[in-house]
C-alpha cells in the first residue's frame, strides 16, 4: 500500500475552491487532451457570447444569392433561401450550447439525487427508484417523442423537457453503484451516529464527495446531448425557426441540400456538432486523469544513475 | 566467513513524479547470509516495502532504482535483463505479499495457481506438479484436500499459508515476506510465525521479513534493521536491539509497546509524525522528534556509525566510533 | 457482592449502560439457498458504569464491533434489550429522544482515513455536533467551544481549519475523539481506535483516553484485539469469542490469572516469554464463522480441556470470585477448590 501511497501523496482529493481551480488550470495546461478540449469549448463559449463579432451577416435574412458556393463574403455559402450559412452557424451556437448545458445539468442532478437516495436508503425506496429508473431506461425514445410532440408545442422548452426526461436514467444506475460503495464509509456512519437526518446525509455528506464523478457524468452526458438534440431536431421535433445547429440540419434536409449540390449547408452544422462533442469528450478524458493520478500516462524521466 | 547470499549496497529508490521527487529509500546497505532471518522493521512511510520491492526488482513506474547495487549470489540483479530475472525468480528467490487476497487469483483454484507457477518457472511433468503441490501444502500445515479450493473458500490464515507454500514451490534460497501476518489476529499470527520458523530451520532458506510490528519478529530473527524515513536508523543482532537499543528512535519504539505481563509503566511513545519524504528535514531526519536532539543534529547528516557489532545513524555516536562503509 | 458479580459496586449504583441477552443475527444466502443465519452476537450481557474504561477484547469475527454498533444504534438488535440510564432503548422513538441518546453516547472509529469526510474541514463534525446537541452553546460561541474541545484532545486550535488530508493518522484520530467529546457524552464507544495507528503514536492516544476518564468523567468502551493496550487503559476486561462473552472481570484479575482457555490462549500468543502456548496441532488460530450453530461451547474444537458437556450445553457466564467465566471446566474446578472438603478430581459429567 505504501508503494502507491507515496506516488499519490502529492495529489490530495479535497482542496479549497480557489486552490483547486488553480491546480485544475495548471493540470489542464499540462495535459494535451485537456488543453485542446478546453480550447474548443472556450471557442464555443466565445462564439456563443459574441456572435456579432464573428459573423458579419444577419443569419436569418434571405438577402443573398441562393445556394451560392463558399466565397470570401460567404465562407460557407448560402442556403436555398439566400441566408448566409456561416452566420447561421455562428449565431446558432448560443442556443445549441445553452440547451446542451441545461439538459446535461438537470439530467445529472436528477440522476444523482435518485441514484444516491436509492443507494443510501436501500430497501423499499431503493427497489422503487430502481424500477422507475429502469422504466425510463427502456422506454423507446422515438415513440415517446411522437407521443409527446402531439401534446407539446414544438419549441426549445419542449426539446429540453424531452431530452431531460429521456436522458437522466443512464447515469442513475452508475451513480447508484457509486453510492453503494460509499454507503458504509465510516464518516457516513459517524453522521448517522451523531443524529443527522437521511436527506441531510445524502445532500451534504455524500454528494459533495462525488463531485468528480458528477462532473464526469455531466461531461459525458453533454457529449451525448449535443448529438441527441441535433438528431431530434433533424427529425422534426423542435421549432425549425429557432436557430440551432439541429434546425439547420432539418432545414437543409427539407431543402434536399446534399442532392442539390449545396453540401456545405448540410455538412457544416454536423461538423460543428461533432466538434463540440469532441470538446466535451476531450475535457472528460483529461478530467479523469486529473482527478485520478493512477490513470495518468507515466512519463519516465531519464536520470543518470548515481554511484552512491 | 561464508559468502553472503544477498548483498545490497547503497540502494536508493525514488518515485519520480511530475510534481515531486520522493526518495523513498536512501542509500541502504545490508547483507543476508545463507539461512539467516533478517527482520526489517519500521512504521508507515519508512520505505521498508519499497526497499523490498527494489531488491526483488518489482518496482514499476514511477518508482525506480536510482542508485546502488543488489548482488544476489554474485549477480547484479539491477542490471540483469528481464529473461534472466525471470529465470531466477521463484527458483532462487521468491516473495510473499502482504495480502494474499491481492496476490492470489480469486478465479482460480489453489491447484491451478500452483500449476501456473510451476510451469512458468520450470519444466515438470503432470504427476510431478501434483505431487509437489500437495507436498508444499502439507509443509505449511494445510490438508492437501484444499488444493481444489478457491481463495475465498479459505480462511485468512490459510490463504496466507497458501501464499507461503507457493513461495516454497522451488525451495528457493531466499524468501522475502512483506508483512505477511498483519491481516491476521494474534493467535493466527503466532501460529503462522512458528510454522515459518520451523520451515526455515528444516529447509535452510534465508528470510527477509518486513513488518511494522517488532514483537512479531523479535522471537525469530537473527538480525533486525530499523528503518526511518527511508534510511537505516539502526541495524544489529536481535538481542542487541531489544536489550541495548542505541538510536533514540529505536528506544522510543521500545517504550511505545504496552506489555501484557510485567509491571505497568507509563507509555511515552514518540510525539509528532514521520517526515514528508518529498521535503525531509535538514540534518538528521529524526531531529524534530528526538528527545536527545543536539544543535548539530539540525545541520549535519549523520552517517551510519559502528558501535560494537551494531550500526547506528545517530550523531550521538559520531565522535567515539568509526563510520560503517 | 452484587448480582452481576461486581464486588466493589453497591446495588444502588445504576450502571450507565447495560445489556440483557443482546443478540444480533444476519441472514445469509439468496432466495434459493437454504436459510443461513450468521450469529454475530448471542446473549451478550454487558455493564458499564460511570467513569470507567471497559475493554471488549476479541479477534475479528468475534462480534465486538457488532456490539458497539448496536449500542450506537447503527442497527437494532435481533433480540435482547439495551438499557441506558435505566431507559429501554427500543422505547426511544421520537426525534427528541433519539437526539438525546446521541448526545449521551458517541462513537470513535477505527480507520482515521475514512472516518472524516474528505471534502470538509476537520471542524465540520465538531460544529455539526455542537449544532445538534449543545443548545447551550450559541452560534457565535461555537467556534470558541470547538477550539476548547480540540485543545482538550491535544490538538492546536489552529488545526480546525485544516482538511483531513493535511493531518496525520494520529491527528485525525484525535479529531475523531474531539467530535465525540463535542456533545459532552457520558459514554464513548471506541472501535479499535489505535489499531491503524503507528505504534509510536498509539501511546499518546491511549494516554488521552485515560485522561478523558479521569478528568472529563467520560466512560469508554474500548474495543480492541490487543490485550496489552487493554491492560494499559481498562478497568475491566470483557473477552469475546465467536459471538459469546467468555470471560469478564477486573483487568489485573483476568490478565493475571485467566480462567477461560481462550483467554489463556490469547495471553500466551502475546506474552513476551519464549515459550509457545499449548495448542491443538493443526490449529491455524482462527475463530469460526458461526452459521446455524448447534448447542455447546463454540471454543470446544480448539480447547485442550474440552469435556463431553462442552459439546452438549452452551456455557453461560458464571461468577467465580470477582469475575465471570463461561466455561464448564473452569467453573467445575472453582467449585471443587472452594468446597470445604477436598474432593476427588473432576470427572466427566
Amino acid at each position: 500500500m505504501a508503494v502507491t501511497d507515496i506516488a499519490a501523496a502529492a495529489q490530495p482529493d479535497a482542496l479549497e475552491v480557489s486552490v483547486r481551480s488553480r491546480r485544475l488550470l495548471r493540470a489542464i495546461l499540462r495535459n494535451r487532451k485537456a488543453t485542446v478540449g478546453a480550447l474548443i469549448l472556450l471557442l464555443m463559449v466565445f462564439v456563443a457570447a459574441f456572435p456579432g463579432l464573428i459573423a458579419n451577416h444577419p443569419p436569418q435574412a434571405p438577402l443573398y444569392r441562393a445556394n451560392a458556393g463558399p466565397s470570401s463574403s460567404h465562407l460557407l455559402g448560402t442556403t436555398q433561401l439566400g441566408q448566409d450559412v456561416f452566420s447561421q452557424l455562428v449565431w446558432g451556437t448560443r442556443l445549441t450550447l445553452i440547451v446542451t448545458l441545461v439538459v446535461s445539468a438537470i439530467a445529472t442532478l436528477i440522476s444523482m439525487i435518485i441514484g444516491v437516495t436509492a443507494a443510501y436508503l436501500g430497501g423499499v425506496t431503493d427497489r422503487t427508484l430502481t424500477v422507475v429508473t429502469d422504466v425510463f431506461l427502456i422506454i423507446p425514445v422515438l415513440p415517446l417523442l411522437i407521443l409527446l410532440s402531439a401534446y407539446l408545442s414544438p419549441s426549445v422548452t419542449s426539446l429540453i423537457i424531452v431530452l431531460t426526461v429521456t436522458s437522466w436514467a443512464f447515469q442513475a444506475r452508475q451513480l447508484r453503484s457509486q453510492g453503494l460503495s460509499l454507503r458504509n464509509r465510516d464518516f457516513l456512519v459517524a453522521a448517522r451516529v451523531r443524529g443527522e437526518r437521511p436527506m441531510y446525509i445524502i445532500l451534504v455528506e455524500i454528494v459533495p464527495t462525488m463531485t468528480s464523478l458528477l462532473v464526469a457524468s455531466f461531461l459525458a452526458l453533454a457529449v451525448f446531448e449535443v448529438g441527441f438534440a441535433a438528431s431530434l431536431q433533424f427529425l422534426g421535433l423542435g421549432n425549425s425557426s429557432e436557430l440551432m445547429w439541429g434546425t439547420m440540419l432539418y432545414n437543409a434536409q427539407q431543402a434536399a441540400a446534399l442532392e442539390s449540390g449545396n453540401a456545405l449547408w448540410a455538412l457544416a452544422p454536423g461538423a460543428a456538432v461533432a466538434l463540440m462533442g469532441a470538446g466535451f469528450a476531450l475535457v472528460n478524458f483529461a478530467f479523469d486523469e486529473i482527478g485520478n493520478p493512477a490513470l495518468r500516462p507515466v512519463r519516465r524521466r531519464r536520470r543518470a544513475r548515481t554511484a552512491a | 566467513m561464508p559468502e553472503p547470499l544477498l548483498e545490497v549496497r547503497n540502494l536508493s529508490v525514488a518515485y519520480l513524479t511530475e510534481t515531486a521527487d520522493v526518495r523513498a529509500v536512501d542509500r541502504v546497505s545490508f547483507t543476508v547470509a545463507p539461512g539467516e532471518f533478517l527482520g526489517i522493521v519500521g512504521e508507515s512511510g519508512c520505505g521498508k516495502s519499497t526497499l523490498l520491492f527494489g531488491v526483488a526488482q518489482l518496482l514499476s513506474p514511477p518508482g525506480e532504482v536510482v542508485g546502488g547495487d543488489v548482488i544476489f549470489r554474485g549477480e547484479d540483479m539491477v542490471r540483469l535483463g528481464p529473461d534472466d530475472l525471470r529465470h531466477m525468480r521463484w527458483r532462487d528467490f521468491s516473495i510473499v505479499m502482504q495480502s494474499a487476497m491481492n496476490a492470489l487469483n480469486p478465479m482460480k483454484s489453489i491447484e491451478a495457481q500452483f500449476k501456473d507457477t510451476l510451469e512458468a518457472h520450470g519444466t515438470l511433468s503432470h504427476e510431478e506438479i501434483q505431487q509437489r503441490s500437495a507436498e508444499v501444502l502439507e509443509m505449511v500445515g494445510i490438508d492437501p484436500i484444499h488444493l481444489g479450493s478457491y481463495p475465498h473458500q479459505l480462511s485468512g490464515g490459510m490463504r496466507q499459508r497458501a501464499m507461503i507454500a507457493m513461495a516454497l514451490l522451488f525451495t528457493p534460497q531466499l524468501v522475502m515476506m512483506d508483512e505477511p501476518t498483519s491481516a491476521l489476529d494474534v493467535v493466527a499470527q503466532r501460529s503462522l510465525m512458528t510454522k515459518v520458523k520451523d520451515l526455515q530451520q528444516s529447509l535452510g532458506f534465508a528470510i527477509i521479513f518486513v513488518t511494522h510490528d517488532m514483537s512479531v519478529v523479535s522471537r525469530y530473527s537473527d538480525h533486525v534493521m530499523v528503518m526511518y524515513a527511508g534510511q537505516i536508523a539502526e541495524a544489529a543482532r536481535t538481542e542487541s536491539i531489544f536489550t541495548r537499543p542505541l538510536h533514540p528512535y529505536t528506544r522510543g519504539l521500545m517504550s511505545a509497546f504496552p506489555s501484557v505481563t510485567g509491571p505497568r509503566r507509563e507509555l511515552v511513545g514518540i510525539p509528532g509524525a514521520p517526515p514528508d519524504l518529498a521535503r525531509p528535514p535538514t540534518g538528521c531526519r529524526f531531529n524534530p522528534r528526538c528527545p536527545d536532539v543536539m544543535p548539530e543534529c539540525l545541520t549535519q547528516d549523520p552517517e551510519l556509525y559502528v558501535v560494537g557489532d551494531a550500526e547506528v545513524r545517530c550523531l550521538l555516536y559520531a565522535k567515539q566510533t568509526k563510520k560503517a562503509m | 457482592m452484587g448480582a452481576d458479580g461486581n464486588s466493589d459496586r453497591t446495588v444502588a449504583d445504576e450502571p450507565l449502560i447495560r445489556t440483557v441477552d443482546l443478540t444480533r443475527h444476519f441472514g445469509l444466502g439468496g432466495l434459493f439457498a437454504k436459510k443461513q443465519v450468521l450469529h454475530a452476537v448471542d446473549d451478550f450481557n454487558l455493564t458499564i458504569h460511570e467513569n470507567e474504561i471497559v475493554a471488549l477484547v476479541g479477534e475479528s469475527g468475534s462480534g465486538k464491533s457488532t456490539v458497539a454498533r448496536m449500542l450506537a444504534r447503527v442497527y437494532p438488535p435481533t433480540r435482547g434489550e439495551i438499557y441506558y440510564r435505566g431507559r429501554l432503548l427500543n422505547k426511544l422513538r421520537s426525534r427528541k429522544d433519539l437526539l438525546w441518546y446521541r448526545g449521551e453516547v458517541a462513537m470513535v472509529f477505527q480507520d482515521p482515513f475514512s472516518a472524516l469526510n474528505p471534502v470538509f474541514r476537520v471542524s465540520h463534525g465538531v460544529t455539526r455536533n455542537l449544532a445538534l446537541h449543545r443548545p447551550d452553546v450559541r452560534r457565535d460561541q461555537r467556534r470558541r467551544e470547538a477550539e476548547r474541545v480540540f485543545e482538550s484532545v491535544g490538538l492546536n486550535a489552529k488545526m480546525l481549519r485544516r482538511f483531513p488530508y493535511e493531518m496525520s493518522g494520529g491527528e485525525r484520530q484525535r479529531v475523531g475523539f474531539a467530535q465525540a467529546l463535542a456533545v459532552r457524552p457520558k459514554l464513548i464507544l471506541a472501535d479499535e481506535p489505535v489499531s491503524m495507528l503507528d505504534v509510536s503514536i498509539r501511546a499518546g492516544v491511549l494516554n488521552m483516553m485515560s485522561n478523558l476518564r479521569d478528568q472529563e468523567g467520560v466512560s469508554i468502551l474500548y474495543i480492541t484485539h490487543d490485550l496489552a493496550s487493554a491492560r494499559y487503559v481498562a478497568d475491566r476486561v470483557l473477552v469475546m469469542y465467536a459471538g459469546h462473552l467468555v470471560e469478564e472481570g477486573p483487568t489485573e484479575t483476568i490478565l493475571g490469572d485467566p480462567k477461560h482457555p481462550y483467554t489463556q490462549l490469547l495471553l500466551s500468543a502475546v506474552a513476551e516469554s519464549r515459550q509457545d502456548a499449548e495448542s491443538i496441532s493443526g490449529d491455524t488460530g482462527e475463530p469460526p464463522k458461526v452459521i446455524n450453530p448447534s448447542e455447546g461451547c463454540r471454543f470446544r474444537w480448539r480447547c485442550p480441556y474440552a469435556i463431553e458437556k462442552c459439546s452438549q450445553v452452551t456455557p453461560r457466564p458464571t461468577p467465580i470470585g470477582s469475575r465471570q467465566v463461561a466455561c464448564h471446566v473452569a467453573v467445575a474446578q472453582a467449585e471443587a477448590n472452594s468446597a470445604a472438603v477436598p474432593t476427588a478430581p473432576i470427572t466427566n459429567t
